[in-house]
């Protein structure tokens, strides 16, 4: 089976450069503690050229560096950056397996989709660079032929074509075979992979028992490793704990941007788009925020997700210093992406998006919609509220097939035409219900005037009536003789007299 | 097997000529000067030669201040219409949640672009037009700050400061954001247009206030430029019109204590008759006319 390695060299360094920018170029070391000693396990290069080396005490290490910050190593962080960097690959291979601490291998078994095995590799590579995240990427046969040759080999992008892993492996040092093989080896003078691969199988067998003909055969070339793909997580979910509890926002706001990158590489990886996600900011000592957030338009880009949450964790007041940062995906669509015209630039509807979102948020999703028409007479009930969800403009292109189909839009507002002439005897302004008017009418049952608002306004012009009627098969039938009414010192009105208790009531404004 | 090579080579010409005219088309494109939307114009030529630019011009604030009934709504109703003939958004803050869509559809705006906002605290229509405008996303935002027909309680007017960040939002996002007050909570400190109701004949605006001139410009039009079936002039038709003798309404339904004219009427009565109209059928039994 082909398989491609990606090696990060020190994946939790670059990790926590990736996350903390201001240690760029600065000394540093991730400390695990080891029998009650804290020794080093990864170090910055800074760090490295100052002397320090992985398995020192810490003590030495700052002795050597005096300026070395530490900080503690996790390694469950670092698999769920690994699983998050292999979901965000997905959308170039069907499955990753992860090799911890600095690797995972994908199936490059598609790799004909991408425009073969050197393409896949590079396209991966592209992938990891939009993390941030440097790579060595080698596609073989064999598991062990990719991992030695990535973490020895010179070249950023290699393929080992079937059958030829022996030969590549051939110049790589003894110390790519990771275990207390190459040391044996070593003590018999070799140095390098090919040199063990000449030894005759049987005797190294017969010294080095089954691990030594595992290793010998690896040098050959084989290796019968299986690929045993990563078992996706049904919820989509992120956490970062901080260094130290923050009580600015500050901090936080690094914390959010690892997050939300993770979280959009994983999205895109598997080909969705976030609708409604909730951050979970835990409390140091104790406490709990809980913050949702639900969008306008599901995406999947994390710099908007990411301009979100700021915008909504910006205003929170929290009573505590904030010690961990998580964000869930409670429900996801699948992500359509968006159709470019030429010459499109996309700024627009991203701007779209984050007005939109932001409204939603603060406002409530009820308060943001479209208007729609309504086959219904009652003219309160005419217009309906829908999503807004505006058409794509036509631009570029589109423009001129838009003006080649003149005629079809010409036929279209026909069509709409005997809506629009009844639309133009209707008021700009409609009152959600009818209010009762105070009204003076004459013993010929005419309108004279009308009390609006403590003043007394005279009728000056009144037309009508319309009589509209209907919804008697209903528990509210209506039946209503409208008039356009010119209310002197206020301007033109729409009244109705509602034929069941003969009252005037004003529905509208022209306004 | 020669005619399968000249279908080939026609095919082949065929898919040139239609590369070229892409290419074409692409040439022209790029040479044609990108359409810019500076102003947004009403269609009303008094009205538009009344501003300085020949229409709304688009990165300013302008305020069209009013009585209830004066013709605001549908001058920025316009201007939306005349955003959406460009194919652009926009955005209507609707504060007296009064926004009537059948009327808006027929005077051109395309429901399908526009946005209506309508927030539940009074404080949040300032903040919502703000963002809106600044995000640029939209060619029109309208903040309607009147207070509704049966709305209680006075409408703060608009502080400076917070005419200060609405000119500043739509200067950012290069858009035309029309703020709609009533006389008695009018905003400081923008471009303001006040329109007035004569009488049944017609209405008024003019320039209150501008920066770029034209200050004291006003212009008197008939309603039918905004309404034109409204049929007002002239103090309108009526059209005498006979009781709804058949109400539709099911008499368990009906409003029995309400019978009432508006509270000055006689009881049981319908409004416009003392008496019932004499019945047809006697006039023309009366005539001898057999039916």
């Amino acid at each position: 089976m082909r398989r491609a390695y990606l090696h990060f060299t020190r994946f939790p360094v670059q990790r926590k450069v990736i996350e903390v920018p201001e240690l760029a170029s600065r000394p540093f070391a991730l400390v695990e503690e080891v029998r009650g000693q804290r020794r080093v396990a990864f170090a910055s290069t800074t760090a490295l050229k100052a002397g320090v080396r992985p398995g020192m005490t810490l003590t030495a290490a700052t002795a050597l560096e005096p300026v070395l910050r530490h900080f503690p190593y996790r390694p469950e962080d670092e698999t769920r950056a690994l699983t998050a960097l292999g979901e965000a690959l997905m959308g170039l291979a069907p499955g990753f397996q992860l090799r911890a601490p600095d690797g995972l291998w994908l199936d490059a078994g598609a790799a004909h989709l991408v425009g073969g095995e050197e393409q896949l590799a590079a396209q991966a590579l592209e992938v990891c660079a939009e993390q941030g995240y440097r790579a060595h990427a080698v596609v073989a046969s064999e598991a062990f032929t990719s991992r030695a040759l990535a973490r020895y080999g010179t070249r950023r992008v290699e393929v080992v074509p079937p059958g030829e892993g022996a030969r590549e492996l051939a110049p790589l040092p003894l110390a790519a075979l990771e275990g207390p093989e190459g040391a044996a080896f070593s003590a018999l003078g070799l140095s390098t992979l090919g040199e063990v691969a000449a030894l005759p199988v049987a005797a190294v067998t017969a010294r080095g028992g089954v691990a030594g003909a595992r290793a010998h055969a690896r040098c050959r070339g084989e290796d019968d490793t299986p690929f045993v793909a990563q078992v996706l997580e049904e919820v989509l979910e992120e956490r970062v704990v901080l260094d130290w509890p923050a009580d600015s926002f500050e901090p936080l706001r690094f914390a959010l941007k690892t997050l939300t990158d993770r979280l959009g590489a994983r999205l895109a990886g598997r080909r969705r788009a976030a609708v409604r996600l909730t951050f979970t900011l835990k409390l140091d000592p104790t406490g709990q925020a809980r913050v949702p957030l639900t969008l306008a338009r599901p995406t999947s880009q994390a710099k908007l997700l990411l301009d979100l949450a700021r915008h909504r964790l910006e205003e929170q007041r929290l009573e505590n210093p904030v010690a961990e940062v998580s964000v869930r995906v409670d429900e996801h669509s699948e992500d359509r992406g968006q159709q470019l015209a030429l010459g499109d630039a996309p700024e627009g509807d991203a701007a779209l998006e984050v007005v939109l979102s932001r409204l939603v948020t603060t406002l409530g999703e009820e308060s943001l919609f479209a208007a729609g028409l309504e086959t219904v007479h009652r003219p309160e009930a005419a217009h309906g509220t829908r999503a807004f969800r505006p058409p794509e403009r036509k631009r570029g292109l589109a423009v001129d097939a838009l003006d080649a189909g003149g005629s079809g839009a010409a036929a279209e507002s026909d069509e709409v035409q005997p809506l629009s002439l009844v639309g133009r005897e209707r008021p700009a302004r409609l009152l959600a219900s009818p209010a009762w008017l105070d009204a003076e009418v004459a013993e010929s049952g005419r309108l004279l005037a009308a009390r609006l608002g403590g003043k007394r306004h005279r009728v000056t012009a009144l037309a009508g009536p319309e009589r509209l009627g209907g919804e008697w098969w209903s528990d509210t039938p209506y039946q209503r003789d409208y008039y356009r009414v010119h209310f002197e010192g206020l301007g033109p009105a729409w009244v109705f007299r509602d034929a069941r208790d003969g009252r005037f009531y004003l529905q509208g404004l022209f306004d | 097997m020669s005619a399968v090579a000249e279908q080939r080579a026609g095919s082949v010409g065929s898919v040139g000529s239609v590369v070229e005219q892409l290419r074409e088309r692409i040439r022209a494109l790029q040479a044609a000067p990108r359409r810019y939307l500076a102003v947004l114009r009403t269609g009303m030529e008094a009205v538009d030669a009344l501003l300085p630019s020949g229409g709304f011009p688009m990165g300013q604030a302008v305020e069209l201040c009013g009585e209830a009934a004066s013709g605001r709504t549908s001058l920025a109703l316009r201007a939306v219409a005349a955003a959406h003939r460009e194919q652009r958004l926009c955005a209507w803050v609707d504060g007296p949640r009064e926004l009537y869509p059948p009327a808006a559809s027929a005077l051109g705006v395309d429901l399908e672009r526009l946005l209506i906002v309508r927030p539940k605290a009074p404080e949040q229509r300032v903040w919502a037009a703000v963002q809106l405008a600044r995000s640029g996303a939209f060619a029109c935002v309208v903040l309607d700050l009147t207070r509704g027909v049966g709305a209680t309680g006075r409408i703060p007017r608009v502080a400076l400061a917070e005419a200060r960040k609405l000119a500043d939002a739509a200067e950012r996002g290069g858009g035309l954001l029309l703020v709609l007050t009533s006389p008695e909570s009018p905003a400081d400190g923008v471009m303001r247009l006040r329109t007035e109701a004569r009488d049944g004949e017609g209405w008024s605006v003019e320039v209150v206030r501008s920066r770029q001139g034209g200050t004291g410009a006003r212009a008197e039009l008939p309603w039918s430029v905004l309404y034109p079936d409204l049929g007002l002039e002239d103090g309108g038709r009526v059209l005498d019109v006979a009781e709804t003798a058949a109400d539709a309404t099911p008499d368990f339904l009906r409003e029995q204590g309400s019978a009432l004219r508006n509270g000055c009427g006689i009881l049981g009565q319908r409004p416009g008759r003392d008496a019932p109209m004499p019945s047809l059928r006697e006039g023309l039994d009366s005539a001898g006319v057999a039916l």
